[in-house]
C-alpha cells in the first residue's frame, strides 16, 4: 500500500486544487509539530479559526466551522502557511505579536467581546478573569469569561494563557496548565514559574 | 462531516479501485478527481454513514461513462488483447482479460473477485438486483476464463 502513497498525494492535490477553482473550498487546515505537542490549524477566508491542542480536531469545533462555512474544509498547507511561521516564529521567541487575523464571527458576542479583550493583554503580561469581564462589559462575569476562555477555539494567538485567577494561581487552559506555564515562562523569559505565581497587572 | 473527513477516510479504497477499474494511472487519476468533485457538488451525502457506497456507485459510473466513451472514439488498438499464451499466464494477461470486459461487467468482476464484495454490496454500487449482479460476475467470470486459456 505504501507504493500506492506518493500516487494518491499527486491525485489529492490535484483534486483540491480543482476543488479550490470550482470555489468549493471555504476553510483550510494543516498539523503542526510545536514544543508543546501537535496543534492542528484551521484557516478560513476571514483568517484564523481554530489552533486546536491535539493533531485532530474537536467535533465541536469543527461543526461550528462547518456551521459558519459549510463542508468545504479540507487540508490545505498553503493556507496555514503564514499562521504556522508565525507561530514558530513565537515558539522561538522571536515573535510578541501575531499579524493574522482571526475570525471570531462563529463565535456567540459574549464569546467575542470575551476574546477581543484577552487580545488585548500584552506579550508576557497577565491579567485576572475579572479584569476581562470588566473589559467586556460585565465584572460580575468573571466565571463566564472563564468559561469563554476555556472554550477559546485560537489559544495562543488569542493569548488567553495570559489571563489567572485573581490570587495569582493559573486557573485552567484548553491545553492544559503545564502547557499554560511554559507559554508564560517562554514569554516572560523566566525558566520557571517564580515563587507565590505572577503578580496580574490588571486590577 | 466535511469533505477533508471524507477524503481522509476514503481516499485510499477509491483510489485503489478507480486503478483497478481502468488499469492506468491518468485514468485512476481522473476517476478518482471526479469521484470526489461529484460528490462535493452533490453534497450532502444521500445517507449519512453510507458515504462509502455512494462513492463506489459513483466512481463506478464515472469509470462505466469513461469506457464507453473511448469505445465510440478509440481506436481497436486500445481494446486489443496480448497474445493469449498456453503457457504461464501472467498477471498482466489476467489484467489485460479484465480490461477488456464490457464496464458495467469489469466494475461487477473487481468488485467481486479482487475486493471480496457480496452480491448485495455490488447491486447497490450497480444500481440492480443482487440476482442481476450475480449473473455480471459470472458472465465476466467466463469471459476472463475464456480469454486466459
Amino acid at each position: 500500500m505504501t507504493m500506492l502513497s506518493p500516487l494518491l498525494d499527486e491525485a489529492r492535490a490535484q483534486l483540491l486544487a480543482r476543488a479550490d477553482r470550482e470555489g468549493l473550498i471555504a476553510v483550510g487546515y494543516g498539523v503542526m509539530d510545536s514544543p508543546l505537542g501537535p496543534l492542528w490549524v484551521a484557516v478560513g477566508p476571514r483568517g484564523v479559526l481554530a489552533v486546536h491542542y491535539g493533531a485532530r480536531p474537536d467535533e465541536r469545533e469543527l461543526a461550528r466551522i462547518t456551521r459558519a462555512y459549510g463542508p468545504g474544509v479540507v487540508p490545505d498547507r498553503r493556507r496555514c502557511d503564514r499562521l504556522l511561521a508565525e507561530l514558530d516564529e513565537y515558539f522561538a521567541g522571536r515573535r510578541r505579536r501575531f499579524e493574522v487575523e482571526v475570525d471570531l464571527s462563529p463565535l456567540t458576542p459574549f464569546q467575542r467581546r470575551i476574546l477581543t479583550a484577552t487580545a488585548r493583554v500584552a506579550y508576557g503580561e497577565v491579567t485576572t478573569y475579572r479584569d476581562v469581564a470588566r473589559k467586556a462589559g460585565n465584572e460580575q462575569a468573571s466565571r463566564a469569561a472563564g468559561g469563554a476562555l476555556g472554550a477559546n477555539p485560537i489559544p495562543i494567538v488569542v493569548p488567553c494563557h495570559r489571563v489567572i485567577a485573581t490570587d495569582g494561581s493559573l486557573g485552567g487552559y484548553a491545553g492544559g496548565l503545564p502547557a499554560k506555564r511554559r507559554l508564560l515562562t517562554l514569554e516572560r523569559g523566566e525558566t520557571a514559574v517564580p515563587a507565590g505565581g505572577w503578580a496580574p497587572s490588571g486590577r | 462531516m466535511t469533505f477533508g473527513r471524507l477524503i481522509e477516510v476514503h481516499e485510499r479504497e477509491i483510489f485503489a479501485y478507480a486503478l483497478r477499474l481502468t488499469g492506468n494511472r491518468a485514468d485512476a487519476d481522473d476517476i478518482f478527481q471526479e469521484t470526489f468533485l461529484a460528490a462535493f457538488r452533490a453534497w450532502p451525502p444521500p445517507r449519512s454513514g453510507n458515504e462509502r457506497a455512494w462513492l463506489y456507485k459513483i466512481a463506478t459510473n464515472k469509470a462505466i461513462d469513461r469506457a464507453r466513451r473511448a469505445r465510440r472514439t478509440a481506436p481497436l488498438a486500445d481494446l486489443r488483447l496480448a497474445a493469449p499464451e498456453r503457457d504461464g499466464v501472467t498477471v498482466a494477461d489476467l489484467a489485460a482479460a479484465v480490461r477488456a470486459l464490457p464496464a458495467g461487467q469489469r466494475a461487477a468482476f473487481v468488485l467481486r473477485k479482487v475486493e471480496g464484495r457480496s452480491y448485495a454490496e455490488i447491486a447497490d454500487v450497480l444500481e440492480c438486483s443482487a440476482a442481476a449482479a450475480r449473473s455480471r460476475v459470472a458472465e465476466a467470470t467466463k469471459k476472463v476464463k475464456e480469454k486466459m486459456t
